[in-house]
This record gives C-alpha cells, sequence and structure tokens, in this order.
C-alpha cells in the first residue's frame, strides 16, 4: 500500500512537472505581443515603455530563465506576481477556492440525491416505460449546456418574479439564507446535469452486479428483493459510483466556467476566463496548476477508496 | 470666459432642457447606499493615468477630483459648464498662453496630508514627461493632449502657471476630463493599481478583485455636507444578461455608460415602468478604417466607395435599433456640440438617399473595374467584441451589394491597438469614443499625421492646417464654420468614414437622483451631488 | 459543457469491440435500431441534424449572414419561422447553418482525436516496453485537467478560428482515444493469429494496421460517438464565451451569447431556439453512444 502510494506520488509530481511545461509553452504561443495585450486598454506602448516594462515583469529574460523562475517560487510556495493587479497571485487566488469548492461540492450532492435513487429505480424496473423515461429525462440533463440552462433560470425568475439571486458573494455568516439561495440555484442548474452521470452509473452498476454470482446466491436463500438490491446489489454497485464522484468533482473545479460566470459567483472557473483573456500568466498558470492539483488528488482519493469499497479487495484480506 | 457667450446661446436650448427638471424639486436627502454597474474589472486599478478605459475611469471617480470639471448636473458639456473643483477659480492670460489656477486652501488627500500647488505640478510635469518630471508613468497613453503645455509653475503652495506653446483654450476641457485627476505628490503613481489616495468625496474601502470596488463617505470633503451617500459599492458583472437582469431585479441602482441600447431600455420599461430612462450622446462613433498606405483602399475613389455604399440609416435602424444618429466627425446636436447637423450632411458621401448612395458606390467601383459579379475581395477587421462584430456583419452586407466581397476577420481586444496602429489591415469597422466632445481632442488625436490613434494613416497637410487653425480661433461662432468645412473635407476624402454616433439609454432606478448622464461617457460619475430617496 | 465522465464509461467499455468482427458490426447495428428504440431515436436525431448541415444552402429561407433593419427582433413568423435576431437575421437559416458549424467542430475534433488518439495508443501498445510508459505519461499530463480548461487555454492561445477550435477540443480529447485503443490492443495481442502472424514473420507494421488495427473498431465507434457529444458541448461553451467559431460562422453557442440574453423578454426565441439545437444534438449523440456502446460492449450485451 504504502509502496504504491510513493509510486502515485511519484507519478503526479511527473505530471504536474508535465503539465507545467505545457501550460507555460502554450500560454507563449499565443499571437501578440504580451505588453500590448497587458496594456490594450492603454491604447498604444511606446517603444520605450515597451522595454521598462518588459524589464519590470521580468519578460526581458529568456523564456527557460522565466520558467525556471517560475518553478522555483512555485516549489517554495510564491505563486508569483499578477501582471494586472500588480499583487501577490495567491492573494487574489485565495477566496476564489471556497467560492468553487462550496459549489462543486453542493452540485455533488443534488447530483447523488437526485441520480442514485433514480439509477436504481431504473435499473429494478428495467426496460419498462418507467426506466425509459427515466433515461431520457436524465439524459436531456446531461445533453443541455449548463451555461443555458443557467440563463433560462435567471430570466425566467427576473421576468416572471422580478428578482433574481444576489450578484455579489454573501457570506454564510452574514446572511445564511441568502448564502444558500446565492449557491443552491447555480447548484441545482449543475447538479441536474451531473446527477444524469450518477443515474446512469448507478443503473449499468447495478444492473451488472445483479449478474454477479453472490447475488444469485442471496436470491437463492430466499431474502426478499428489496434487502437483496438495496444492501447486497448496492452496496457493491457504489465502487463506479464513487469513481463518478471523484471525476466530477474534479472536473466541476474547471467546468464551472460559464455557470459562475452567468450568476455571478465569483469562483475560480470564472476568474480563469478573465485571466486568460487578460493575459495574466502568474494567475493563469497557477490556477491551471490548481486544478491539475485538483484532479490528480481526487484521482488518487478514488483509487485509494477501492481498496476500501471492493468487497473483493475485502475477501482477499 | 466672456469671448464664449456667443457660442453659449447656440447650445443654450439644449443646456436648459438638459439641466435635470427634478435636480432641486426636492430637498437631497443624505445618507444610504447605492449598487452601480460595472461591466469588468478594473484594469491597472485606480491608476487612471495609465489606462484608456471607462472601466478603469467610472469607478475611480469618486475618489479623485479635477482643477475644473464638468458640471454634474449639465447633459451636454461644454466650456461653459465647467465648474471649479480643486481650483478655486482659474483665468487666462497673456491671449490664452497662460492659464493660472487658484487653488482651494481646505484639501486634503485621503491620507491626511494637505493638498498644494506641487501635487498638480507633480501630475501635469509626470503626464507630459518634462524632463524635471519627479515621476514617471508606467504607459502614459493621454501625453500628446498635454503637448502644448510648455512649463507648470507652482508659483506659490496655492497657484499654478499652465505656461502654453501656443494659445489654446480648449486645453481646460482635457483638465476637466475624467481622464485627467490630480494623484498625490507624495505617493508613488504606481501604487495607484492596487489602492487609491486621492481628495475626492469617497474613499476606497476595498477592491474585491473581478468582485466590486466600495467606497465610504469622505468625512473631511471640501465641500461642506457633501457627499449625501454613505456608501458606494461598483459591482462587477461580466455577463451581460446578467447585467441587465440585475438591474431590472434592482440588485443594481444605476446602468453602466454607454451600455443600455435603446432596445434593452424600451425591454426594462415595460417590465418596471418606474425606472428612468435618459437617451444622451456617448461622444462614441461607429465608423470606418481604411488603410490609405496600402491597395486597395489607397485609391481615394475605393474609399470613396465605401463611404457612398454602407446606408447610415439602415445601420442605425439594424444595429443601434434607432438608438443612434447621422453626424460626420463630431457629434450633431444636440447631443455633441460642433457636429454637422442632418440637412448640412446630405450633400456628403454616403449621407444621402440610400438607392442613390449605392448606385454612385456601384460606379465607382466599376470605374476602377469591380463589380458585385466581379468583387473586390477584401478582409475587413474588427474586435472580437459584440457591438463592433454586428456593426461589422452589416457593413459586410452592404458592401456585398457595391461589389466588394469582404471576409470578417475578429482581432482580440488585445491585439486591436497595436494592430491598427502598425496599419497591419486593409479595411476595419472601428469604434471610436472622444475624451472631450472637443474638436482638438479628436482630430490631433485621429487624423492628425503620425499619431500612433490616427489608424488609417491618413495624413493631408491641408488639413493639419485646417486643425491648427480652429484650434486657435478664439471665436466660436466662426470656430463652427471652420470646423463644419473640415469635417466636410474629411468626408470627402473619406479619410475615416463616420457611420452614426451612437446613444446611450442611462438608465437608473426612480430613487436615485442627481446621476445626471453627460453627453461623454467619461466625464460623470463623481458621485458628490448623489443622493437617495428611500 | 463537456461530459467529463465519459472516460469512465468508455474505460468500461475498454476491451470492448476486440471480438466484434466488421460484419458483426453491421449485424450488429440492424439489429441494434430493432432491440434500442432509445439507440435508434439518437440515430434519427443524428441523421437529421447531419442531413440539415448538409442541405443548409437548399433548406434555408434566407441567407443567414443577411441583416434586414426593418425586422429586428422579430417574433417567429410564417416568413421567419424562428423569428428574427437584434440584427434582422433569420434564426432558422442560422440555427441549420449553424448544424453545419457544430458538425464539423465536433465530427472535426472527434475524428482529429481519434486518429492521432488511435495511432499513438496503437504504436505504444504495439510496441510496449519504456515507449509505452513515456507515451502514458504524455497522455497522463494531457488528461490532468479538465477537457474544458485545456480547450479553453488552448484556444485562447490559438486564436479564434473553426480550425483552432478543432484543435483546441481534439487535443484533449486525444489522450482518452490513445487509451481505448491502447487497452484493445494489448488484449488482442496476445490472440493466437497475431502470434501466429508473427511467426510467419510479417512486419509489426503490417501486423499492427493489418491485423489489430481492423478489431479496435468497436471501442473506437463507441469512443467516438461518446466525445462527439462533449465536444459539441465544449463547441458551444467555448463559442458562448467569445474563444469559439468567430463571425461570421453562424455558432450556437455564440447565438446565445451576447444580445440573445440581453434581449431575451422581448424576443425569448433569440435563447429558446439555439439551446434546443444544442440540447437536442448532444441529446442524440448520447442517445447513440449508449446504445452503441451498450450493443459493442460484450460485458453489457443482453443487460
Amino acid at each position: 500500500m504504502k509502496t504504491y502510494l510513493a509510486q502515485r506520488l511519484g507519478i503526479a509530481a511527473l505530471t504536474l512537472f508535465g503539465m507545467s511545461l505545457v501550460i507555460f509553452v502554450l500560454l507563449r504561443l499565443a499571437p501578440g505581443d504580451i505588453v500590448d495585450i497587458l496594456f490594450s486598454t492603454g491604447g498604444y506602448v511606446n517603444p520605450s515603455e515597451r522595454v521598462a516594462i518588459e524589464k519590470e515583469l521580468g519578460l526581458d529574460r529568456p523564456l527557460w530563465v522565466q520558467y525556471l523562475d517560475w518553478i522555483r517560487h512555485l516549489c517554495v510556495g510564491d505563486l508569483g506576481k499578477s501582471y494586472r493587479y500588480d499583487l501577490p497571485a495567491w492573494e487574489i487566488i485565495r477566496p476564489l477556492i471556497p467560492v468553487t469548492v462550496e459549489l462543486a461540492v453542493l452540485s455533488l450532492i443534488i447530483a447523488v440525491l437526485l441520480g442514485v435513487p433514480t439509477g436504481v429505480i431504473s435499473a429494478v424496473r428495467q426496460d419498462t416505460a418507467l426506466d425509459y423515461a427515466l433515461r431520457v429525462v436524465s439524459l436531456a440533463g446531461l445533453s443541455m449546456p449548463s451555461f443555458w440552462l443557467a440563463m433560462v433560470i435567471i430570466l425566467v425568475l427576473v421576468a416572471w418574479i422580478g428578482w433574481i439571486p444576489p450578484v455579489t458573494y454573501v457570506s454564510p455568516w452574514e446572511n445564511f439564507p441568502l448564502h444558500a439561495i446565492q449557491f443552491l440555484l447555480p447548484a441545482l442548474a449543475v447538479g441536474y446535469r451531473s446527477s444524469a452521470l450518477m443515474m446512469r452509473i448507478t443503473r449499468s452498476a447495478l444492473l451488472e452486479v445483479m449478474r454477479e454470482d453472490y447475488i444469485r446466491t442471496a436470491r437463492a436463500k430466499g431474502q426478499s428483493e428489496k434487502t437483496v438490491i438495496w444492501s447486497h446489489a448496492l452496496k457493491n454497485a457504489i465502487l463506479p459510483v464513487v469513481t463518478v464522484i471523484g471525476i466530477e468533482f474534479a472536473f466541476l473545479i474547471g467546468g464551472l466556467v460559464v455557470t459562475e460566470t452567468v450568476f455571478n459567483l465569483p469562483g475560480v472557473a470564472r476568474f480563469l476566463v478573465q485571466a486568460i483573456s487578460w493575459r495574466d500568466y502568474p494567475i493563469v498558470q497557477n490556477l491551471v496548476m490548481f486544478i491539475a492539483v485538483v484532479v490528480i488528488l481526487s484521482n488518487l482519493t478514488v483509487d485509494m477508496l477501492y481498496g476500501v469499497l471492493d468487497p473483493r479487495v475485502r475477501y482477499g484480506s | 470666459m466672456m469671448r464664449f457667450r456667443v457660442a453659449a446661446a447656440l447650445w443654450a436650448a439644449v443646456a436648459v432642457s438638459s439641466l435635470a427638471t427634478n435636480a432641486y424639486a426636492q430637498t437631497p436627502k443624505p445618507g444610504g447606499h447605492l449598487n452601480i454597474m460595472l461591466r469588468e474589472d478594473l484594469s491597472q486599478g485606480f491608476a487612471v493615468h495609465e489606462t484608456s478605459t471607462i472601466s478603469t475611469s467610472y469607478p475611480s471617480l469618486p475618489c479623485f477630483n479635477n482643477l475644473v470639471f464638468f458640471d454634474q448636473l449639465k447633459r451636454t458639456e461644454s466650456l461653459e459648464t465647467l465648474l471649479p473643483e480643486l481650483a478655486e477659480k482659474w483665468s487666462w492670460q497673456d491671449n490664452f498662453r497662460n492659464l493660472v489656477f487658484f487653488l482651494r486652501k481646505d484639501v486634503k488627500w485621503h491620507d491626511g496630508k494637505p493638498f498644494t500647488s506641487r501635487d498638480v505640478k507633480f501630475t501635469f510635469d509626470m503626464l507630459r514627461e518634462a524632463p524635471e518630471a519627479q515621476a514617471k508613468l508606467r504607459i502614459n497613453p493621454r501625453k500628446d493632449w498635454y503637448t502644448n503645455i510648455e512649463a507648470v509653475e507652482a508659483a506659490d503652495p496655492h497657484t499654478v502657471v499652465f505656461r502654453l506653446k501656443r494659445p489654446q483654450p480648449s486645453l481646460l476641457l482635457m483638465l476637466a476630463s475624467g481622464y485627467t485627476p490630480i494623484y498625490a505628490a507624495h505617493v508613488p503613481p504606481a501604487s495607484y493599481r492596487t489602492g487609491c489616495v486621492g481628495t475626492g468625496p469617497f474613499k476606497v474601502k476595498e477592491w474585491r478583485k473581478g468582485e466590486y470596488v466600495d467606497y465610504v463617505k469622505n468625512p473631511d470633503y471640501f465641500v461642506k455636507g457633501r457627499p449625501y451617500l454613505d456608501t458606494l459599492r461598483y459591482v462587477v458583472i461580466e455577463n451581460r444578461g446578467t447585467r441587465v437582469s440585475a438591474l431590472q431585479a434592482g440588485k443594481l441602482d444605476v446602468s453602466f455608460p454607454g451600455e443600455t441600447t435603446k432596445t434593452a431600455s424600451e425591454q426594462l420599461k415595460k417590465a418596471v415602468p418606474q425606472l428612468v430612462v435618459t437617451p444622451v450622446g456617448q461622444t462614441v462613433s461607429d465608423n470606418i478604417i481604411m488603410n490609405v498606405k496600402k491597395p486597395p483602399f489607397d485609391n481615394p475613389k475605393v474609399r470613396l466607395a465605401v463611404s457612398y455604399g454602407i446606408d447610415r440609416r439602415g445601420l442605425i435602424q439594424a444595429v443601434h435599433q434607432g438608438g443612434a444618429v447621422l453626424g460626420a466627425s463630431l457629434a450633431p446636436k444636440p447631443w455633441g456640440v460642433w457636429g454637422i447637423a442632418e440637412q448640412g450632411l446630405q450633400p456628403l458621401p454616403g449621407y444621402g438617399k440610400a438607392a442613390d448612395m449605392k448606385d454612385k458606390a456601384r460606379k465607382l467601383m466599376a470605374e476602377v473595374g469591380y463589380t458585385p459579379e466581379k468583387p473586390l475581395k477584401v478582409e475587413i477587421v474588427t474586435r472580437a467584441i459584440a457591438v463592433y462584430v454586428d456593426m461589422a456583419s452589416f457593413v459586410i452586407n452592404e458592401l456585398k451589394q457595391v461589389g466588394i466581397e469582404a471576409t470578417l476577420k475578429q482581432v482580440e481586444t488585445a491585439q486591436w491597438h497595436a494592430m491598427a496602429t502598425r496599419g497591419d489591415y486593409q479595411i476595419g469597422a472601428n469604434l471610436t469614443g472622444l475624451g472631450v466632445d472637443d474638436p482638438d481632442a479628436n482630430f490631433y488625436e485621429n487624423y492628425a499625421c503620425g499619431s500612433p490613434r490616427n489608424y488609417s494613416q491618413y495624413c493631408n497637410e491641408t488639413v493639419m492646417k485646417m486643425i491648427d487653425q480652429q484650434s486657435q480661433e478664439l471665436n466660436p461662432q466662426k470656430r463652427l464654420e471652420m470646423l463644419a468645412g473640415l469635417q466636410k473635407k474629411l468626408e470627402e476624402d473619406a479619410a475615416r468614414p463616420i457611420l452614426d454616433w451612437k446613444l446611450d439609454y442611462f438608465t437608473v432606478w426612480p430613487h436615485v437622483h442627481n446621476m445626471i448622464p453627460h453627453n461623454n461617457i467619461y466625464n460623470f460619475g463623481r458621485m458628490t451631488d448623489v443622493w437617495r430617496d428611500k | 459543457m463537456a461530459a467529463e465522465p465519459a472516460t469512465v464509461e468508455v474505460r468500461l467499455a475498454g476491451a470492448a469491440g476486440a471480438r466484434a468482427s466488421r460484419e458483426g458490426i453491421v449485424h450488429t447495428l440492424v439489429r441494434f435500431c430493432r432491440k434500442k428504440p432509445l439507440g435508434a431515436a439518437g440515430a434519427a436525431i443524428m441523421l437529421v441534424i447531419v442531413l440539415m448541415a448538409f442541405f443548409a444552402d437548399v433548406i434555408q429561407t434566407h441567407d443567414p449572414i443577411a441583416t434586414e433593419a426593418a425586422d429586428t427582433l422579430a417574433r417567429p413568423s410564417a416568413t421567419h419561422w424562428m423569428g428574427t435576431d437584434h440584427l434582422g437575421r433569420d434564426i432558422y437559416s442560422r440555427i441549420i447553418h449553424g448544424a453545419r458549424v457544430s458538425l464539423m467542430v465536433g465530427v472535426g475534433s472527434t475524428i482529429v482525436a481519434s486518429l492521432f488518439g488511435g495511432i499513438i495508443g496503437l504504436l505504444s501498445g504495439y510496441i510496449g516496453g519504456k515507449t509505452d510508459l513515456v507515451v502514458q505519461r504524455v497522455m497522463d499530463i494531457l488528461q490532468g485537467l479538465p477537457l474544458l480548461v485545456l480547450a479553453l487555454v488552448m484556444s485562447a492561445a490559438l486564436g479564434p478560428s473553426i480550425q483552432n477550435v478543432i484543435l483546441a477540443i481534439s487535443i484533449p480529447i486525444m489522450p482518452r482515444a490513445a487509451r481505448v485503443i491502447r487497452a484493445s490492443v494489448l488484449s488482442i495481442r496476445e490472440f493466437q493469429y497475431v502470434e501466429a502472424a508473427r511467426a510467419l514473420g510479417v512486419t509489426h507494421l503490417r501486423i499492427a494496421f493489418r491485423h489489430i488495427l481492423p478489431n479496435t473498431v468497436g471501442p473506437f465507434i463507441v469512443l467516438a460517438t461518446a466525445q462527439l457529444g462533449s465536444a459539441i458541448l465544449v463547441e458551444a461553451t467555448l463559442s458562448f464565451l467569445g474563444l469559439g467559431v468567430p463571425e461570421p460562422y453562424p455558432s450556437w453557442g455564440r447565438m446565445l451569447s451576447v444580445s440573445a440574453a440581453e434581449y431575451a423578454q422581448k424576443a425569448p426565441h433569440l435563447v429558446l431556439f439555439p439551446g434546443i439545437a444544442i440540447s437536442l444534438a448532444v441529446f442524440g449523440s448520447n442517445l447513440l453512444g449508449d446504445a452503441l456502446r451498450d450493443t459493442l460492449d460484450p460485458r453489457l450485451r443482453g443487460a
């Protein structure tokens, strides 16, 4: 177990290193001069100003020096300074994280609450009208762009009741009900989509498990269908569901871009889009690395959970 | 100031009607809070001198003061609507060669230090990059505004003298622009990128990056009893649909300058009838830039064909749903002060009857060998922003009918200015906003030989002479005549065909008083006199 | 938004069509329509969209980019079946031309990704050893980010154009294709006929492309349909954010950005129709993908 973990962490470090290279190179591929882009709001940067700015931001150094400098600082937890804000990148990124994490977690909870029970029902009633209906409804959720859903929610609210959720962040300590509404609405939009995945995976995992020998044994022993499904089958079908939760969490951290934009929530993903358009390299690079770390950690957690949840592993020990 | 009385008469009618009718009808109530719309986060913080975007200047206005500022309660700006701000009074001397400001003595910076003439000298030495300047800006986009200043002298702590190279009465207008706040000499200019030490009616309390800027009332403000409001919040909402919804739902009290189209305002008004909508000029024009240094637009015939080919009234109807007006290179009355009125425009290329104009365009194109069947193929550039793309889409459709087949190339905002300045394009659909509704600010920036903002690289000695002459003309009536000639000449040369001047349908909730939009988006929003009734 | 977790299903389907032979696929396709009504519905939706895209020039009622000053924000009517936008452009004509853009990007990026990913997976699985290890790590890196995030950064870096959007979406999908193909190659490699071919002295390249490649067609199809939906969604999202397909191509995602939401109360059709179009296209490819997976994945067959 320990060597396995060490190995996985090693691979993770390697992946992150590769990722840093990919992102660094990608951003430098962008057409146009970085100084022009950064100061496009100024209109025109004259040559002497350009030289001074390049020096100030360290852009006059060779690319590999800039890269090593970034990595060296990253290793000691220094994320560098935002080009646009002239402030430490960490100071800007830090308040964004809880917003996105809260939204992602809330969406996942909604997704599980909606998706798992419907998945079970669908599997139990396989190939009935109910199964088809549930599958179509959930697949529709997966097919609707969540930004469209978010737009429609806002537009319908404002058209019908002349009200929309708060447009600036409301802290839970300040006003909990308002905070809850502010997060629940976007979480519903996102959670509906994710619930489709939960439903599909629960259904197919359950169908697969029900064909296994031990389910037949349980049935043969005369246990009620209810007990068979809820205590034997579901317990073992939970594994793929956990996998999807892990993967979906990682996805949501970066994938909430448009939902956060439409609901004007100050999260990681919305800020990433802004920082990309400003070419604020220190912010973009570090936000992307942050998302990569979340992805890797949640994958790792899922794999670790396998060991705990997989009955085969349990039987073996 | 006396000399401008004549001109004043010309727009007096406008000025009177634009005096907010209910401004004095009610007694202002102190206290309260307003939420104000921003469409994107502040670029470069509060460092107004290092940007040219309203997204910085507008939310920075409550922090700063100018020497002189446009009367916030009057919609149409002119020399006549200037009010003293940090200067108690000013006087022109030596036939408009010297401008003397007598400063207020009771002004304190937000950090408690006293405001003196040193701060004024510091600011303008830095802006014009004088040898004796004590600080340097990272970028200085409006350096050209101040090329005519020879020296700024702090005669005593409360007197400043601007010595000019040649007479320039309209310098005052540039000094009154929202883009010309006075910086404090005792803090480094770079510090404005992250915070704001100003003298203005409000102090910055917190700037949450990408989220909002919070202001609190400056209790030591030099105008007693002002500001009325206790707090302000400028809320950043990047998504346009959400922005409009937030205003309609009352999450925002005030719309963003230049942001509300006619249709959007009608829709808002229908949903919330009590909203107050004020149509106002913006000093922003839709125009076509053509690179006169490169074929095919080095040929004046082709340029003229483009100008003739675009139905301006159709554009106003389609792209702005009627929310724009015809005009040449300066905004027409009553939306602006210096432009040519509609009947004066009729004979100019592109302003006549659409069908006749199209015929003329086709004839011109035929003369150079192109027809709608055998069209001239060009690439039209525009910024990757909806308002630009919409306009360009319309223009492409128009040009198709006269024998010009244009493909659209969208350029990221970030690369736009650099591309246009270098002349790396053939033809472009462009929007131009003026810092003030002033001929000098417009012509020196957009039409003068060698100016980086002269995107079409149009350079004509006669025109340069005309620009200089009108700038020095002290008689406003004569100046208006000279300007009519200049604008006519520019349209006849198709230097940069102007398609329309946009209007803004500035929208506020009825409980917001004294928030009067101006015909220039950059110069209102100090918030000193704004009050809330509720 | 990207249907990221398609990977899971693809992973489940990993060794899927190993046994599916060419004739088998044709056969199952026929049978599948009868046994999988939902899948058939998906196939029908996709067929309609493909036809729409193919015959867009024929079935359009207006030029999709022609503006009409007198008729802006018009409600759906006999002349404008789905109304007009703020520039007076016909929404119906823009929707059917938008199908062209969506499919071009969706199919284009799926093909590019599957092709390159497939070749990489094939070679890396067949050669094995250190090459395989290195390729695997590189794929790890590309998969370490959510599809949308990588596509966002890439399309911003490359600039807006239809080719760049295809590239920006295909690169993040590529590792998925590589994974799936590699997995089936690994299992096929051990089969006797491959060993026999090797014993007969057939060259590696020939073995890889003649004997192994045809047998990966099943998982390949499953993967491609599964990714098609996500590619269409990502394109719509990028275009919505202004980083996708530029004007004058009508793109469903961009039709929903800026003015749609602004004028939604006056002209709800601006928000409605493009959203429905995206949802239907993704819905169709998801239904089809699901049914194909069920059919081609032996473990789920008959389930």
